[in-house]
């Protein structure tokens, strides 16, 4: 039976297993090698393939020669961009520009690192010695990088149906901009660039695919993490029947971080090679193709003005920004630019906004979802503006922050872009994270610093943290007329399933199928129907693996925008409620007593008045399965419970633009203390607090595990981690020399803390915190190292602060041109 | 990459001009040189042998002559396709008279470097092209040595 | 990515190698920690047909102190270096360098022979044998030689060694047992690449002058270098801030170092003045710390 919304479970504080960080059932596999990976399972007579991949950023392809590479020994097999152009449709995208995307180049490469061709062979060296075999001419063509420059009238075009390079404009217009103008006391302007960075999951792309040349089935394992929008979108890229495709997701994944779901041009492009074999073909991304050609964020240029009152009170905004896709707008983009509409306007109560959104397509790798998916991009925005502010003013930016938030007795607040905010208190938050960095005491050791020339500087960022992405919001690219057109099918909604069984020994398993990569699902389930069953969650086993053919799901299905922690966590609480129901109807129909009078007890039932008749849990489940006659009436066979929980709230956007892009909004406050050495311009992090707001905790450890991985990934991109392409567009990173990730010695301590304002729209007032800091770290970062220049008139409006571009932010600030 | 360099050959410019633009000769001096066809007016195929250390490559491509203004400047433009990726240079190369029957050869170039060692060898690029100016140098120093003597 | 197919030869003693690389020529690559060439063959940037394993020839590890001078065996570990107590004694100068190679997983593996060979323009090895004047022993199939530093180094990845030849020994001076010394290096994660490095060693007489200097720089150039503008500087001067700030001037004008990914030249060059006045700084004050415990 399908739930809508869950019921709160009535007044419990004192829960057990829930808030609790036990030890993880997953780490025991996952930290001795045991875990099961992509490339752990067996599967008979595989093959491999390798992928030759472009060397020019913009460039004709004038022939392909692969005579020598399918003459060598042990090669099978072989596509190239006419196969694919023959075989296969072009991704379905939703643009008001759209172009061809197909998972190879057919006539023209558009980025440094597209396919060109594919081989298989007996085994990846092999493979490889093939591809060097591959003969192809090239007539290479100008090559434009930069997002504004791309849009120029004389800038080179990418694809002839786009003839501004513009792939996606749209201008969105809440409340009364112009009059919030008019009013403004003062108006402060910014241009601002966000770099391009990546998540750099530990395991890479990971496919394994076998085509049934008789039943025309195909079959791809894969590390794929969801939504499953993709496997429609890729059976029609395919040109196959959706119920001969089959996706399979073994149980671990190493990591996503939203990288995993543009993995479907891979897939399409390894179903391909495996028709035109009769082995299975599998291919493992290895770190250089994907750094080159896997998925990586947008990078932006923004211009933003904010109008405000001499009081500090933000009354509207307006940004213009240029977000770079890459060669290709290729869906789920332009989600960066789009994901956080619901919550653009951040924690604050501003009414007027606008945005004239430029989806740009240059040649730079196909961008796709990154941790934090546009809401970095917003709050760096957001947040420098706001410092802005106070500086303007002469406010503390902290009393800045202050005064604009939206007040705890306003929730649910709707926003004006149609978000709806479901709880919160931002204030008491804020004020937690103040006190946990000691604010005051820090500003102090500022000045006297400042008293000893030290460039010291104090960063603040808020925001608000979405969770569990509505599957409408992305079609706000579209223009509302399109929209309203007849044949239009509409967009919404976010649903998880689960399945709870007891099985004929009494014995308790979860199904789930929710694609995790490394968050704890099983961890966590096992403790929410521990919590509602009255065992322990040894007493619980979960099992996550999905498979198309075999699990229940729907488009919106798959871990992505932090959403198990909301609607994964409310299908099983769901779940376990009813099953709870259900054998203590059982228990009490045995018993011969109301089911109200029901206790239990260290796995025994006993009615209320006679506590020494009492029934195992074993018994009660063995009724359900080996003697179903003895059930009550019309109670099925078997113990068996499986909720859909499904968002009431996520509709399509209306006609004025607005969509409640997420469901459930958590709230974060990042102080940070730096200090920058004046010779090398490194930047050290003193201290760093980050006060969050997720709902109802259920596993602190884990949450902790969540907010710490998100504000070092924010600080990665702060500090150290940029895609970097030349003018010519050569990708310079492409190895872990070049792209910096930080290590775990870079990674400074975090004071955690939090404060819980439960959901009244998830069954436990969970809220997803998979993003969190990864959101506010950027800016926090950036605002902090602003405070640390700004006695030198310095201003910080682009990332990452490398030391290099410190160090000529110091020498421009003592008139010394570099 | 920009690449800047300069030499001071013990040679009158019409000299160095001659030597520059016979193509007997120009096998000599094009680093790492194998071989050098004439395929058109002032187009030659050529292969050359270009890495520093271990990481070298043998690539195929063209050599062209333009924009001649003799005797004062000319431009070299090179391009190559190896496995380890592609180069593609132009370089203006300009002749200006020193005294004591001296010629100054001053060369302005744009190098791109693609393909495989762009994306994982940034560490050996700025010196594969630092490298490949000085072999150049070099070389045109040595392949004047009959001229020089004279 | 793959590397191509190779044969793969162990020897056992340095003759047999020898005659391995004379058979295969060029195409032949030795393989010591593997560390730098493992990688680049991974990648395919480097392609031999043959790999010429040196790691059981047992008789290439070694530390030994003769006349003055650390004799090391080819195949020494950075991380026996680390854990030497014989080099913990003697050179404190190589004990700090070899700290900052890489990782410690890495360090069990690399070798001295190795990454002095492989000649990175980032590496701390070079820069140490540069500042303490080291060499090093090649063997061929004509016999041996011994070649200084200054010999050796000849650009980017490239020394004088020949395909035909084999490194067996790296020879390093000890310091001067009233010396300072110092390796400064600026990375922008622990354990990366330099962006630059300073290996400086002070002697100072009993005025507290200075009577002998060396600035090895590392990163700023196609070989390891010696900041010898500044090394004359200060020779004679009284060591106080103002002379070592202005050392690090005369470094900073003195390198000409390229830009790339991770720094432009401008800020190299500006490093390394920067590192030079540091190290100097640490150099200076383990040079006072050394006369007051030999006064004791």
């Amino acid at each position: 039976m399908s739930k809508k919304s869950g019921e709160q479970i009535p007044g419990r504080t004192d829960y057990k297993w829930i808030g609790k960080s036990i030890p993880r059932h997953e780490d025991a596999r996952l930290l001795t090698g045991r875990g099961t990976f992509v490339d752990d399972l067996n599967i008979p007579n595989v093959h491999h393939a390798a992928i030759l991949r472009s060397p020019h950023a913009h460039a004709r392809i004038s022939k392909i020669d692969l005579s020598r590479a399918l003459n060598l020994k042990g090669v099978i097999g072989s596509i190239t961009g006419a196969d694919v152009l023959e075989r296969t449709r072009p991704f379905s995208v939703v643009a008001t520009s759209p172009m061809q995307y197909y998972c190879m180049a057919t006539d023209k490469v558009r980025f440094v690192g597209e396919p060109v061709a594919a081989i298989v062979a007996r085994d990846r060296y092999l493979a490889e010695d093939a591809l060097d075999l591959i003969d192809v001419e090239y007539e290479t063509l100008p090559a434009i990088v930069d997002p504004e420059k791309a849009v120029e009238s004389a800038a080179p075009i990418l694809h002839e149906e786009v003839p501004n390079n513009i792939a996606c404009h749209r201008v969105l217009s809440y409340g009364d901009v112009d009059a919030a103008f008019d009013q403004a006391d003062f108006v402060l302007r910014e241009r601002l660039v966000f770099p391009r960075y990546t998540s750099m999951p530990l395991e890479t792309f990971a496919i394994i695919s076998s085509y049934d040349h008789f039943g025309g089935g195909l079959t791809l394992w894969s590390n794929f993490m969801g939504p499953f929008i993709m496997h429609p979108i890729t059976a029609r890229a395919l040109n196959i029947a959706e119920n001969k495709l089959r996706f399979i997701v073994p149980p671990d994944i190493g990591g996503s971080f939203g990288i995993k779901t543009s993995i479907y041009p891979y897939l399409t492009l390894l179903g391909l090679l495996s028709m035109q074999v009769d082995v299975p073909v599998k291919w493992i991304e290895d770190r250089r193709e994907h750094l080159l050609a896997s998925s990586v964020q947008t990078d932006r240029v923004s211009y933003r003005e904010v109008a405000v009152t001499k009081n500090g009170m933000v009354l509207g905004f307006r940004t213009k920004l240029y977000d770079n896709v890459g060669a290709y707008l290729r869906t789920p983009e332009p989600a960066t630019t789009f994901r956080p509409i619901g919550n653009v306007v951040g924690p604050y109560r501003v009414k007027n906004l606008q945005i004239d959104a430029n989806v740009v397509v240059t040649n730079k790798c196909p961008t796709g979802p990154n941790r934090a998916y546009g809401c970095a991009h917003l709050y760096f925005e957001q947040e420098r503006l706001m410092d802005k502010v106070a500086e303007k003013l002469k406010l503390d930016p902290a009393e800045v922050r202050l005064r604009n938030f939206i007040q705890p007795d306003e929730f649910p607040y709707t926003t004006p872009t149609g978000g709806i905010y479901d709880s919160g208190d931002y204030p008491k938050a804020f004020q937690l994270a103040l006190k946990t960095f000691d604010y005051e005491a820090m500003r102090k050791q500022q000045k006297t610093a400042r008293t000893d020339g030290r460039l010291f500087g104090i960063g603040i960022a808020t925001g608000v943290d979405p969770s569990v992405s509505n599957m409408g919001y992305l079609t706000v690219a579209l223009d509302a007329e399109v929209r309203q057109h007849p044949d239009y099918l509409p967009k919404s909604g976010a649903a998880e399933t689960a399945t709870i069984k007891i099985d004929p020994l009494g014995q308790v398993t979860v199904g789930l199928s929710s694609t995790p990569q490394g968050q704890g699902h099983e961890t966590i389930v096992a403790q929410i129907v521990a919590e509602e069953l009255e065992l322990s969650p040894d007493d619980v086993t979960v099992i996550d693996e999905f498979d198309t053919a075999k699990s229940i799901w729907s488009i919106s299905s798959g871990t992505y925008s932090s959403r198990f922690a909301s609607v994964g966590t409310s299908a099983v609480a769901n779940a376990a409620k009813t099953l709870r129901g259900k054998i203590f109807r059982i228990a009490a129909h045995l018993l011969k007593v109301n089911v109200e009078d029901v206790v239990f007890e260290d796995r025994r039932f006993y009615g209320r008045e006679t506590p020494t008749q009492s029934i195992k849990l074993s018994h009660v489940a063995g009724t359900a399965h080996w003697n179903p006659n003895d059930l009550p009436e019309g109670m099925e066979v078997g113990l068996n419970v499986t909720e859909t929980f499904s968002f009431p709230l996520a509709h399509a956007p209306d006609q004025k633009d607005r969509v409640n892009s997420s469901n459930t909004y958590g709230f974060m406050a990042d102080l940070m203390a730096v200090e920058i050495d004046p010779d090398t311009g490194k930047v050290k992090i003193l201290k760093y607090a980050s006060v969050h707001d997720a709902g109802t905790i259920i596993h602190p450890k884990i949450l902790e595990g969540q907010i710490y991985g998100g504000a070092m990934h924010g600080i990665a991109g702060a500090l150290f981690e940029q895609q970097i392409y030349d003018d010519e567009g050569q990708c310079l990173t492409a190895t872990l020399v070049d792209y910096e990730c930080p290590f775990a010695t870079e990674a400074p301590k975090i004071d955690i803390a939090h404060i819980e304002s439960p959901s009244p729209f998830t069954t436990l007032g969970s809220k997803g915190a998979g993003e969190s800091s990864s959101e506010t770290a950027p800016a926090c970062v950036a605002n902090a190292v602003a405070d640390a220049l700004s006695p030198l008139g310095v201003n910080v409006t682009e990332l990452p602060l490398t030391p290099n571009r410190c160090w000529e932010l110091l020498q421009s600030a003592r008139g010394q041109t570099t | 990459m920009k690449l800047q360099a300069e030499h001071v050959f013990q040679v009158s410019r019409d000299v160095l001009w001659q030597v520059l633009h016979d193509q007997t000769r120009m096998a000599d001096w094009i680093p790492g040189c194998d071989k050098l066809e004439e395929i058109g007016p002032d187009r030659f195929a050529a292969t050359m042998k270009i890495g520093v250390g271990a990481i070298k490559g043998t690539y195929k491509g063209t050599v062209q002559v333009t924009e001649k203004q003799e005797p004062s400047q000319y431009t070299l433009a090179v391009e190559g396709n190896a496995a380890p990726g592609f180069v593609r240079g132009k370089a203006l190369m300009k002749l200006q008279v020193e005294d004591g029957n001296a010629t100054r050869l001053v060369i302005d170039a744009d190098v791109q470097v693609g393909g495989l060692i762009a994306s994982v060898g940034q560490r050996f690029v700025s010196g594969i092209a630092k490298q490949l100016t000085r072999e150049l140098l070099a070389n045109i120093e040595q392949s004047l040595k009959p001229e020089t003597t004279a | 990515m793959k590397p191509v197919s190779f044969d793969y030869f162990a020897p056992t003693t340095v003759n047999e190698a020898v005659a391995l690389l004379e058979e295969h020529g060029e195409d032949a690559k030795i393989l010591a920690g593997g560390q730098s060439l493992v990688p680049m063959m991974n990648f395919r940037l480097v392609r031999p047909t043959c790999l010429v394993d040196i790691n059981q020839i047992k008789d290439l590890a070694y530390i030994h102190e003769k006349d003055d001078r650390l004799h090391i065996g080819a195949i020494t570990r950075h991380r026996d270096l680390e854990t030497s107590t014989l080099v913990q004694q003697c050179n404190g100068l190589l004990l700090e360098g070899v700290q900052l190679i890489g990782h410690t997983a890495i360090r069990t593996r690399g070798t001295v022979g190795g990454s002095i060979i492989h000649a990175d323009p980032t590496a701390e090895l070079p820069a140490i044998l540069a500042a303490l004047d080291g060499e090093v022993r090649l063997i061929g199939p004509n016999g041996q030689r011994t070649i200084s530093w200054r010999d050796l180094f000849v650009t980017f990845f490239t020394t004088v060694i020949e395909p035909v030849e084999i490194c067996d020994e790296v020879i390093i001076p000890r310091l001067p047992s009233d010396a300072g010394w110092a390796f400064e290096e600026f990375t922008r994660r622990h354990g990366d690449f330099a962006v630059a490095g300073v290996a400086a060693v002070i002697v100072t007489d009993n005025n507290d002058r200075c009577t002998d200097a060396r600035l090895a720089i590392t990163g700023t150039a196609p070989t390891p270098i010696r900041a010898t503008q500044a090394e004359l500087f200060l020779v004679g001067k009284s060591l106080t801030q103002t002379t070592l700030d202005e050392a690090g001037r005369l470094v900073s004008t003195e390198v000409e170092p390229e830009s790339d990914v991770h720094a432009t030249a401008d800020y190299r060059k500006h490093l390394a003045g920067a590192l030079t006045t540091r190290a100097l700084q640490r150099a200076v004050a383990r040079c006072h710390s050394r006369k007051d415990q030999q006064e004791k």
